[in-house]
This record gives structure tokens, C-alpha cells and sequence, in this order.
């Protein structure tokens, strides 16, 4: 057993994947010497050489659109875009060739491949470092999502995202990144599937659902519940593409009140589909309408990031309003 | 440099031409392709521009509902699919690459499938006509958005790198797509990692409406390659034996080893970009007519004649052999029938997932 944290678990996982199978390429812009800039890849070059770890040029659209014309070709690229902001000039090589490609070719191709991506703010990033990306990932048929909030998650998730047989978007939460340890057996080969959701902590008062970096201000905003004798059932959605909804549709039809939180914009968030999905689903369980705690539909502040990212105070304030509902 | 083979001059003031205007060999080499070669090169390129004229008047009858013609072509086209090892080589082609997927072997049944969107279509019905693609013949769905493709063309040529079997991509495309970034991004990772691929631009001077010195000040395309440290190589397109020599000493120089290289062939696009498109609107008929005095087909047949391989009568029966074989592919595609309702929800991923399937039953 050793303690790891979530880009520890990526370096180590990604070797162990890369070691089990041949087919398994990492690339990316920095991933070979330096070993990313997060050191996600770290070691990674000394053991595989720079054919298996291939640095790039300094092209987004380079690097996915190469990676899916490896996996057509029979490999099984991991590539990494250095900050999930930077994800746009290949925006056009995810949703045109990547998420399409099995579609529109009758499924004669496609392209199992993983995206990595650092997302989200609360870093001292500004404006371009600090984005969460993922609603554009969730809204385009054909790609799946990924975004864990702990190590043994991002370890079990990410294994099963490289040998899962479609494109996978695969968020990594920076601010968590270093932030969170976790104990992992040395020979844990566990996968996890995508689309099932962890319960993180049970009870009976409020449904709080949560994902990513977003996880450790709700998981704090459960702790002061307690404190305050309010039982939260936290639950991290882990997968967003597919994403677990009878884990989630469940609690809130025994518990009757939700909080759903997450630092993305508002507008069209992820949470604005968990929040229809339970109203559509179980509208009369509910005690109070579902409340989302969200980023504003704003770019990204540098001045006011802890203002704009949903902190446990919004998020108690939220849970207050389900209670008094 | 590969054995026997005439070496091209890369950046040449010139197109590269080896047939002249007349159909005499101009060439400072000997011809490698026998007699039977050349007429099936021949018979390549007229049953080209005969399915393109066939499908023409197929949209014109509103049996599919979209071409993108490939009349004038034909020359470049037809090089690719003959430079290439069928089956093992991949190629990426672009929406007007009609006749390079027939030459290369795909059925025509299955192309006009493919535009009817009826069962004879590998592709289920998924896609505009004019987007082809074949896994039995390694030719990567074609995708809609200008120069997508040529950046997966190009991890697949590293793939073929990686894996040291001598295989090679060929991708196509446009003069307008070398205004994406994508072709920017693509063709510089490639030069950077010495992948074997081959860039053939069909430089048709339009990128629908717009003209060539809009889309572009560099003199040629074949100029861009100078910059991502690769040959580049300007071709007569409407002189399909220059386009095959070329075409084919850069297949086999990236399959050796050497290296990328951009081949720019200049041909011409006879017909409007589209049948929604109005080509009168932006080009003299004078234009049209004399690049129509170039045509590919017309000087590969003098070509033949002056080599004493060709006559009228042999024209005429292989244009009916030709005609026949179509109309029965056009038959054939018409009667395998239209795609299952239900297969709209297969291949979005390898499995249904549960909010697919509720959808599709949603359909009732």
C-alpha cells in the first residue's frame, strides 16, 4: 500500500497500461523529457523512448487529430492537452473525427482513444488555465466523459478509458490533483466502469451531486452539515457521458431534495441535464426543486476565482433553501 | 530514390508534364507501364467521367440529392489509386474523390449506395452523398469539414512509422484546404516526424466561388512545403501519366524512408462546386472551355493512338462495356433497399448505451 495522489496515480497507471499493451502510446505537447507539466507522464520516456511517448508539436488539432488516426491504425493513443482551455483548435478534430467517426462509417472505423485534460479552476490559473470545458464534450454524440475526484477513481476510470473501444474525454480536477491521497494496493488492477457513480457518503436529509474538482467544496459543505445535524447523501458522478442516473434518480426519490453542484457555467451545464433528468423522472418524490450551485455564465475571473467557483458557503445556502422549501 | 525510376525536380518553375498537348511522350525517361497498363489507366479514367456524368443526371432526376463532380479530375485521381498498394496502403480522400475510390476498387454499386443512402452502403446511410468510405480497401470515411482528415492521415502514416511495414497514406484534398489549420497542423507534425505520407493537393483554382489568388499569395502550392521541410512538386493534372509518375515516386520514396512530400496537381473542375452552386456567377465560360481543351481523357487517348494502341472502334465498345456495368451497379444499389429506421442508433458508440436504446424506442 502506498499513498498516492490523483497525478501520481496517472503516471503510474498510464505505465502500467503501457507495459501491459504495446498498442498503448502516450503523446502530448511536453510529455516526453520533461514529463508534462503537471508531471503526469513522469518517467514515462526513460522506460518507453520517444516512440511510445511522442513529443509533439505545439498543435491541439496535431495531437488529436494524429491520435485518431493511431487508433484507426490500430493503437491506442493517450494523448494530453496541456489545460482542458486549450482543448479548442482541436475541438474540430474531437467532434468531426473522433466522436464521429464510428457513426458515419457504419461502424467499418473507429477510434478508441483517450483525451486527458487538466480542468477547472482554484489554482491561481486565470482566465486560460482554469475552464471546465465539459458540457461541449457531453453534447457531442459519440464521445464519452470522464471527470474522477480521487485517486483510485482517476486510477480504476482512466484503465478502463484506454481500453475502452470509443473516444473518451478524460478531465483531470488540477486542484485536486495534489490535494488528495488515497491508499492504492501496488498490485490494485481494479477497473471501473464508466457511467457508474460513487456514493461518497450516505444520508438521509439532502442529495448532493457533485463531480470533479468540484467534489472537495461539497464534501467540506457535507461536513458542516453534519456538524449542523443535516444528513447529506453525497454522491460523485465520476462519468458524465454515459452518467449514472438510477444511482442518482434513487436517492433523490427517497431523500426528496437535491443540490447539484458544479464549477462549470450555468447555462446549459452538465447539472441543468441531471436537474430535467429528475424532474422529468421522479417530480413527485421531490420535496424541493432540484437547486443547482454553479459557475456564472461568465469567463473565467482571475480576481474573484473563489467567488466564482461554488464554495461550501453557496452551497450550504442552497441546501438551506431545499430545506425550507 | 527508388530503382529505374525517373527523379522529379521538386519546385519547379513548371508543372511537371511528360504527355504534350498532341499526345507525344515528352518524357526523359522510358515508359515502365506495358501496353495493357496504359489501357486500363485509360479505361480508369473514362469510366470516371462516365459515373460522374451518370451521376449528374441521377441528382438531376432526383434520385440523390447532392454530387460534387469530378469531371477534370480524373487525371490525379486515378494516379493515387494505381500508386498504391490496394489493401495495405491507406488512403484519405476528400468529398471529390469519385474517381480515385472507383479506380482504387470500391464498387460502384456500393458508391451509388452510399449517395442513395440505401443498404448497398457500408456507411448505413449516414452521411451526404459523396462521402466514401471502405474498410476493405483502407479508405478512412471521408468527413465534410474542409481538411479534418488530413491530420488522422497523418497519425496514421506514424502508426505505419511505428509499425516499420513499408506501408504508406495518401491523402487528398483541395487548394482551399490548405487554408485550414488543421492542413497546417497536420503537415508539419508528418515533416517533423518523417512519416510516410504523400500530400496530394487538386488544385481546381476554386474553392467553391472563391479564386485561387484569394484563397492564397503564395505562387504555388507545392511553395508550401518548403516550410515544413519536405519536397513539393507542381504537376500538369490534366497530364495523368506526369501525375502518375510523380504521384508514384513519392508513394515509394515515403515508403522507403525518405520522407512526406506535397504533390500539387493543377487540374480543373468542369462543373459548378455543387448542384446548388452557380459556377457562371464567378467564371467565364471562355475559362471553362479552355481548360476543357486540355482534358485528361483527351490527351491520354491521343497518347494512345500515337502509340498505335487505340482506335474508334475499340472506344466505342469499351464506353458500352462501361455503360452497361454502371447502369447494373445503379440497379443494384437502387434495389438493395433503404436503410433500417432502427440502425440510427448503431455506431454512435461499440455499444447501446441505455439512453440510446430508450430513445430509439421512443420511435414507437
Amino acid at each position: 500500500m502506498t499513498m498516492q495522489t490523483i497525478v501520481q496515480t496517472i503516471a503510474r497507471t498510464l505505465d502500467q497500461e503501457m507495459s501491459q499493451d504495446e498498442r498503448v502510446v502516450v503523446m502530448g505537447e511536453d510529455v516526453g523529457k520533461r514529463g508534462g507539466v503537471f508531471l503526469a507522464t513522469e518517467n514515462l520516456f526513460d522506460k518507453y523512448g520517444p516512440d511510445r511517448v511522442i513529443d509533439t508539436p505545439l498543435s491541439e488539432a496535431a495531437i488529436i487529430g494524429a491520435a485518431v488516426g493511431m487508433a484507426v491504425h490500430g493503437m491506442r493513443p493517450v494523448a494530453e492537452i496541456q489545460f482542458a482551455d486549450y482543448v479548442y483548435p482541436g475541438f474540430d478534430q474531437l467532434v468531426s473525427q473522433a466522436a464521429k467517426l464510428r457513426y458515419r462509417s457504419g461502424g467499418q472505423f473507429s477510434a478508441p482513444m483517450v483525451v486527458r485534460m487538466p480542468a477547472g479552476g482554484g489554482v491561481g490559473g486565470g482566465h486560460h488555465h482554469s475552464q471546465n470545458p465539459e458540457s461541449h464534450f457531453v453534447h457531442t454524440a459519440g464521445l464519452k466523459v470522464v471527470y474522477p475526484s480521487t485517486p483510485i477513481d482517476t486510477r480504476g476510470l482512466l484503465r478502463t478509458a484506454i481500453r475502452d473501444e470509443d473516444p473518451v474525454v478524460f478531465m483531470e480536477p488540477k486542484r485536486l490533483y495534489r490535494a488528495v491521497k488515497e491508499e492504492i494496493p501496488e498490485d490494485d488492477d481494479t477497473l471501473i466502469p464508466l457511467g457508474q457513480a460513487r456514493v461518497r457518503r450516505e444520508g438521509d436529509d439532502v442529495v448532493l451531486v457533485s463531480y470533479g474538482g468540484s467534489m472537495g467544496e461539497t464534501l467540506k459543505a457535507a461536513d458542516e452539515l453534519e456538524r449542523q445535524d443535516v444528513s447529506a447523501h453525497v454522491i460523485d458522478l465520476r462519468s458524465l457521458m454515459p452518467w449514472d442516473r438510477s444511482t442518482v434518480l434513487e436517492a433523490v426519490a427517497r431523500v426528496g431534495r437535491v443540490v447539484l453542484v458544479s464549477e462549470a457555467p450555468r447555462s446549459l451545464g452538465f447539472m441543468s441535464e441531471v436537474s430535467a433528468t429528475i424532474t422529468e423522472q421522479v417530480l413527485d418524490s421531490l420535496l424541493a426543486p432540484p437547486m443547482r450551485v454553479t459557475g456564472f455564465d461568465i469567463p473565467y475571473p482571475f480576481a474573484y476565482d473563489r467567488e466564482y467557483l461554488p464554495g461550501p458557503n453557496r452551497i450550504l445556502a442552497a441546501v438551506q433553501q431545499v430545506l425550507d422549501y | 530514390m527508388i530503382k529505374g525510376s525517373p527523379s522529379f525536380q521538386p519546385f519547379s518553375e513548371k508543372p511537371i508534364s511528360l504527355i504534350g498537348e498532341n499526345g507525344e511522350w515528352t518524357g526523359s525517361f522510358d515508359l515502365t507501364l506495358d501496353d495493357g497498363e496504359l489501357e486500363s489507366f485509360y479505361r480508369d479514367l473514362v469510366a470516371a467521367r462516365v459515373l460522374d456524368e451518370r451521376l449528374v443526371r441521377l441528382q438531376r432526376m432526383g434520385k440523390i440529392s447532392f454530387v460534387a463532380p469530378s469531371s477534370g479530375h480524373e487525371g490525379p485521381q486515378v494516379a493515387v489509386a494505381r500508386s498504391v498498394r490496394k489493401g495495405r496502403d491507406w488512403l484519405y480522400p476528400y468529398y471529390r474523390d469519385t474517381a480515385l475510390v472507383m479506380a482504387l476498387g470500391v464498387p460502384v454499386a456500393e458508391t451509388v449506395g452510399q449517395m442513395m443512402a440505401t443498404r448497398a452502403d457500408p456507411n448505413k446511410g449516414r452521411q451526404m452523398p459523396a462521402h466514401a468510405g471502405s474498410k476493405e480497401l483502407n479508405v478512412f470515411a471521408v468527413a465534410s469539414p474542409i481538411a479534418s482528415h488530413i491530420a488522422p492521415a497523418v497519425g496514421t502514416a506514424i502508426s505505419m512509422k511505428l509499425q516499420g511495414k513499408g506501408d504508406v497514406v495518401v491523402t487528398t484534398f483541395g487548394e482551399g484546404a490548405t487554408s485550414e489549420g488543421d492542413f497546417h497542423a497536420a503537415i508539419n507534425f508528418a515533416g517533423a516526424q518523417g512519416a510516410p505520407i504523400v500530400f496530394v493537393c487538386q488544385n481546381n483554382r476554386y474553392a467553391i466561388s472563391v479564386g485561387y489568388n484569394r484563397q492564397t499569395a503564395a505562387e504555388n502550392i507545392a511553395a508550401k512545403a518548403r516550410a515544413y521541410g519536405m519536397p513539393g512538386y507542381t504537376v500538369d493534372g490534366m497530364d495523368p501519366l506526369a501525375c502518375y509518375y510523380v504521384i508514384r515516386e513519392a508513394v515509394e520514396r515515403a515508403r522507403e524512408g525518405v520522407g512526406p512530400a506535397l504533390v500539387e496537381a493543377n487540374v480543373y473542375r468542369y462543373g459548378p462546386h455543387s448542384p446548388a452552386d452557380d459556377d457562371t456567377r464567378y467564371r467565364p465560360a471562355e475559362e471553362v472551355e479552355s481548360w476543357r481543351k486540355r482534358d485528361p481523357l483527351i490527351r491520354m487517348r491521343r497518347f494512345l493512338e500515337k502509340r498505335g494502341l487505340w482506335d474508334d472502334d475499340q472506344e466505342k465498345k469499351m464506353r458500352e462495356e462501361i455503360d452497361e456495368e454502371q447502369r447494373k451497379a445503379v440497379q443494384q444499389a437502387e434495389a438493395s433497399g433503404k436503410v433500417p429506421r432502427e440502425w440510427m442508433f448503431d455506431d454512435v458508440y461499440s455499444e447501446v448505451p441505455e439512453h440510446l436504446a430508450e430513445q430509439r424506442d421512443s420511435l414507437g
